[in-house]
């Protein structure tokens, strides 16, 4: 015999509209490492399912977004967004790179200054702002920035207080083109709004405004909307200056750059759609040095989180069952469902596999394990029919998932990062029953008697 | 002369036609031209394949929804067998990608010859009118909505009726409030935000076909009317105009624009008033109505990116009709079995 | 299996039902199970006669030449 490999059997109907041999998805995408460190092996040391960092690609993407804004504007700050992903591990990577952190909840604010961070070098942003931790940040001198009006009087009132006068930022929203516009956190530009803010502020005479933050939205696919938003912060901070005789010391623009990710609904692959970061700093910074007085160069902050972390996170799963629907569509039950793949919800991942399998690729879906009818991974990629225990490894999974994944019937997986040296370290671990149970309280009556 | 290969796509000539066939047609019938065509499908079920008066050669594509790495190593792998000098991309969904990898194809010896990103985004649905004022140009005004709170805003400051259309795909004359909305429902649920309305002005409607050469000169233009036009929207007969304000226009577009590629300007003309509605980044499918009228655009394209001396004239008869119609084959199983398991003709 | 001894499948897997007009593809496996059904074989045959031919363990081979009836049975062919 010489055609001995075997190929596990399959027939299809040929289907107008389907008739395409290539579809979507020529090749068998295999990884069977990430870094140098063999799936295998990861698997071995802490379990499956499991998430894993790469140290290179972050420190690579962060220095690749500074890199592209530092270049082309003299003043550049990037601050962590924590909300993104607030694994010390990962906290500490960036902020080694240089990143300050950004928090948007008392939470994070203590998560940073417990990490080892000043509190000068937190940006405190958020809707909901306890009066102790405004107060534990003005008194650490953080960079606020307020989103209300009653967060202006809560602010006075620790002035007072304190006894001194505290430098602040508001948050502004504004129409940058992009829809739907975020226009629920900060003070509208357009409306007014904002430039009453000022005055309140100003009447006030407790507080001192210092800087404007802005975050126009998420996975930003248009580079234009960052132009129209440093254009409008700059015009709205010299009337500031003009008209109150603030001195506008920072520009934070905020986050939202995509990353390399397929969103669900967009039918083009991210590397056609998605612009390169020159792209953004180009839009930024030459729209910044257009409007800019001569000689005024105020802070650049960027609070970039998905672009810098979402790249660099893996989550490594493994095929638990194999199943032929009703309708034919081959399915597999998988170790990891929508519970701590919370961006499933949106995007289409790329999933690859630990080996090279043989056999024509067909539809098929993607189920996690949860006794649920709404965890589906994916509802159709196409694989070559696979085995039970086959890894797949599903990317990019570093933003977002680690801190909205939700505890639903198991316990969530471990961490790990691969460090630059190639190194596998864990960096969190899997969930116990005691980490689960420990905030449970059983009153005595309701005790089971043996 | 030596021969070209060129690689044409969108060769389903169905109801609702690509224009590779039209394309691919003029190619074909410029005489100092000496082309081989390949076929570039998505499905072995296109018209094309079977044309072999036409078509050379077929091959089957990944849909360009896969990844970019996938799309060029299929395409290289057809370089590698045919030798392709030149693609012809035609449908919408394909044109990002091509302008993307422009640099990357011809470092591979593959030319074409289309707008760069930039022109690509001004004329999105999305842009148009931002472009149209600042080119000088009249456009129907539009609002991008993604809400019924914004829709029923809109509605109000157009005035009923209006369009309703997707970012890509899809178009609906809605005349009162409740079809606009159940149409925005519809475009919602099949292509996704954003939706744009847009006035809607009355007039002849005219299309203008032509190619840019990417300086503010255009290498020929075309304008037509569709006289009757099927249930799917498409052209079935038409007839050729000659009006000056709409060349104007065109004129206009590719001069501020610096478009390169081929374009179908779609407009409006209301005596004096002329409105653009859409501008489509490639051929439109009637593209042989020019050639026929002896202003073969796809051939003048091909010499420009080859630097051929090319018949620049600019003269047609205006009257000229147009007429499509349908034709069958009758072949046996063998090549659609070639193209379904080997995914090539060859 | 009266309805198996209809199709015209040729080496390459290309199967055409003169019956329906339907076409189909499959592979090597395909083809091989398919003639062992129309031999009139039982799944458990199959099953051994692929594990022997492959060299691959029985269990995986009578999964998968079930998991391929399933199939059959799906569109309507067995
Ligand atoms: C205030 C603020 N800054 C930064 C970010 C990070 O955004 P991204 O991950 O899109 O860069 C967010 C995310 O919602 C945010 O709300």
């Amino acid at each position: 015999m010489n055609n001995t490999i075997y190929e596990k059997p399959i027939i299809k109907k040929l289907q107008t509209g389907f008739m395409n041999k290539f579809g979507t998805g020529v090749f068998k995408r295999i990884r069977k490492d990430i870094d140098g460190v063999a799936i295998e092996r990861l698997v071995e040391q802490f379990g499956s399912p499991l998430f894993v960092f790469s140290e290179k690609k972050l420190r690579g993407n962060y220095r690749k977004l500074y890199n592209a804004f530092s270049n082309r504007y003299p003043n550049v700050l990037f601050g962590w967004s924590y909300k993104t992903n607030y694994l010390d591990t990962i906290c500490s990577t960036l902020h080694q790179e240089g990143a300050i952190a950004e928090v948007v909840s008392e939470y994070e604010y203590k998560k940073a200054k417990r990490l080892g961070i000043d509190g000068k070098n937190i940006i405190y942003n958020g809707p909901f702002k306890t009066m102790e931790s405004l107060k534990e940040a003005a008194e650490d001198g953080a960079m606020i920035n307020i989103d209300h009006f009653e967060e202006i009087q809560d602010l006075e009132n620790v002035a007072k207080e304190l006894n001194k006068k505290i430098k602040v930022g508001i948050r502004v929203n504004m129409d940058t083109g992009i829809v739907p516009q975020w226009s629920r956190f900060g003070f509208n530009i357009e409306s007014g709004q904002a430039l009453d803010a000022v005055k309140r502020i100003s009447y006030g005479g407790h507080l001192i405004l210092n800087g404007l933050h802005c975050h126009i939205g998420t996975f930003i696919l248009e580079p234009n909307a960052y132009s129209q938003e440093v254009k409008k912060m700059v015009e709205f901070a010299y009337k500031v200056e003009d008209e109150f005789g603030y001195k506008i010391e920072y520009l934070d623009i905020g986050g939202g750059f995509p990353s390399k990710n397929r969103l669900k609904g967009v039918y083009l692959p991210p590397e056609v759609v998605v612009p390169s970061i020159d792209e953004f700093a180009e839009a930024v910074c030459d729209t910044l040095l257009e409007n800019l007085r001569p000689n005024d160069f105020p802070k650049l902050i960027l609070e970039t989180g998905r672009a810098i972390v979402d790249e660099a996170g893996y989550l490594i799963t493994t095929v638990h069952a194999i199943k032929r629907l009703p309708d034919g569509t081959r399915s597999y039950i998988i170790d990891a469902g929508v519970n701590i793949l919370f961006t499933s919800f949106w995007y289409k991942f790329n999933i690859e596999m630990d080996r090279e399998v043989s056999g024509t690729a067909e539809p098929s879906v993607i189920y996690g394990p949860l006794c649920m009818n709404i965890d589906v991974i994916d509802e159709s990629v196409n694989l070559p029919p696979l085995e039970r225990g086959t890894r797949l490894i599903i990317s990019p999974v570093g933003a977002y998932n680690v801190t909205q994944w939700m505890q639903f019937i198991m316990y969530r997986p471990s961490v790990c990062i691969i460090s630059e040296k190639g190194e596998p370290l864990l960096i969190r671990e899997k969930e116990d029953m005691e980490d689960i149970t420990k905030r449970e309280i059983l009153p005595e009556e309701y005790e089971l008697k043996k | 002369m030596k021969k070209l290969c060129i690689g044409v796509t969108g060769i389903n000539a169905v109801d609702n036609p690509g224009p590779g066939i039209g394309v691919i047609r003029s190619l074909k019938e410029c005489k100092d031209l000496n082309v081989e065509i390949v076929g570039l499908a998505y499905d072995a079920m296109e018209p094309g394949i079977y044309m072999d008066w036409l078509v050379d050669k077929s091959f089957i594509l990944p849909y360009p929804s896969t990844s970019e790495e996938e799309y060029i190593s299929r395409l290289l792998y057809i370089k590698d067998r045919v030798c392709i000098d030149m693609i012809i991309p035609t449908l919408d969904a394909e044109m990002p990608f091509f302008i993307k990898s422009k640099e990357k194809l011809e470092s591979y010896g593959i030319k074409t010859f289309t707008p760069s990103q930039e022109q690509f985004n001004l004329r999105s649905k999305a842009k148009l009118e931002e472009t149209s004022l600042k080119i000088g140009i009249k456009t129907p005004k539009s609002k991008t909505v993604t809400s019924y709170d914004e829709l029923t805003k809109a509605i109000e400051e157009l005035g009923l009726p209006v369009m309703v259309k997707g970012a890509f795909y899809k178009a609906y004359r809605a005349y009162t409030h409740q079809e606009a909305v159940g149409f925005f429902r519809k475009i919602v649920a099949e292509w996704g935000y954003p939706v744009i309305v847009q006035q809607v002005v009355s007039g002849e409607e005219m299309n203008v076909v032509g190619v840019g050469d990417g300086k503010g000169g255009d290498l020929g233009l075309v304008a037509i009317k569709k006289l009757w036009i099927t249930s799917l929207g498409k052209i079935w007969t038409g007839v050729t105009v000659k009006n000056g304000k709409l060349f104007e226009l065109a004129k206009t577009f590719i001069e501020k624009t610096l478009w390169k590629g081929a374009f179908e300007l779609e407009c409006i003309v209301d005596h004096n008033d002329i409105y653009l509605i859409e501008v489509n980044p490639r051929f439109p499918a009637w593209i042989y109505f020019a050639t026929g009228v002896g202003i073969n655009l796809p051939s003048r394209m091909v010499k420009k990116a080859f630097g051929m001396d090319f018949d620049n004239s600019t003269e047609y008869e205006a009257g000229k009709l147009y007429v499509r119609y349908t034709y069958d084959i009758v072949t046996d199983l063998s090549l659609f079995q070639k193209i379904t398991m080997k995914g090539e003709s060859l | 299996m009266e309805r198996l001894s209809q199709l015209a499948i040729n080496d390459e897997g290309f199967i055409f039902d003169p019956y329906t007009g339907n076409s189909y593809t499959t592979n090597k496996t395909g083809i091989l199970i398919l003639s062992e059904l129309k031999n009139g074989k039982s799944g458990e045959e199959i099953a051994k006669i692929t594990s022997e031919k492959f060299n691959i363990e029985h269990s995986v081979a009578l999964k998968d030449v079930t998991d391929f009836i399933e199939q059959l049975r799906s569109l309507s062919l067995l």
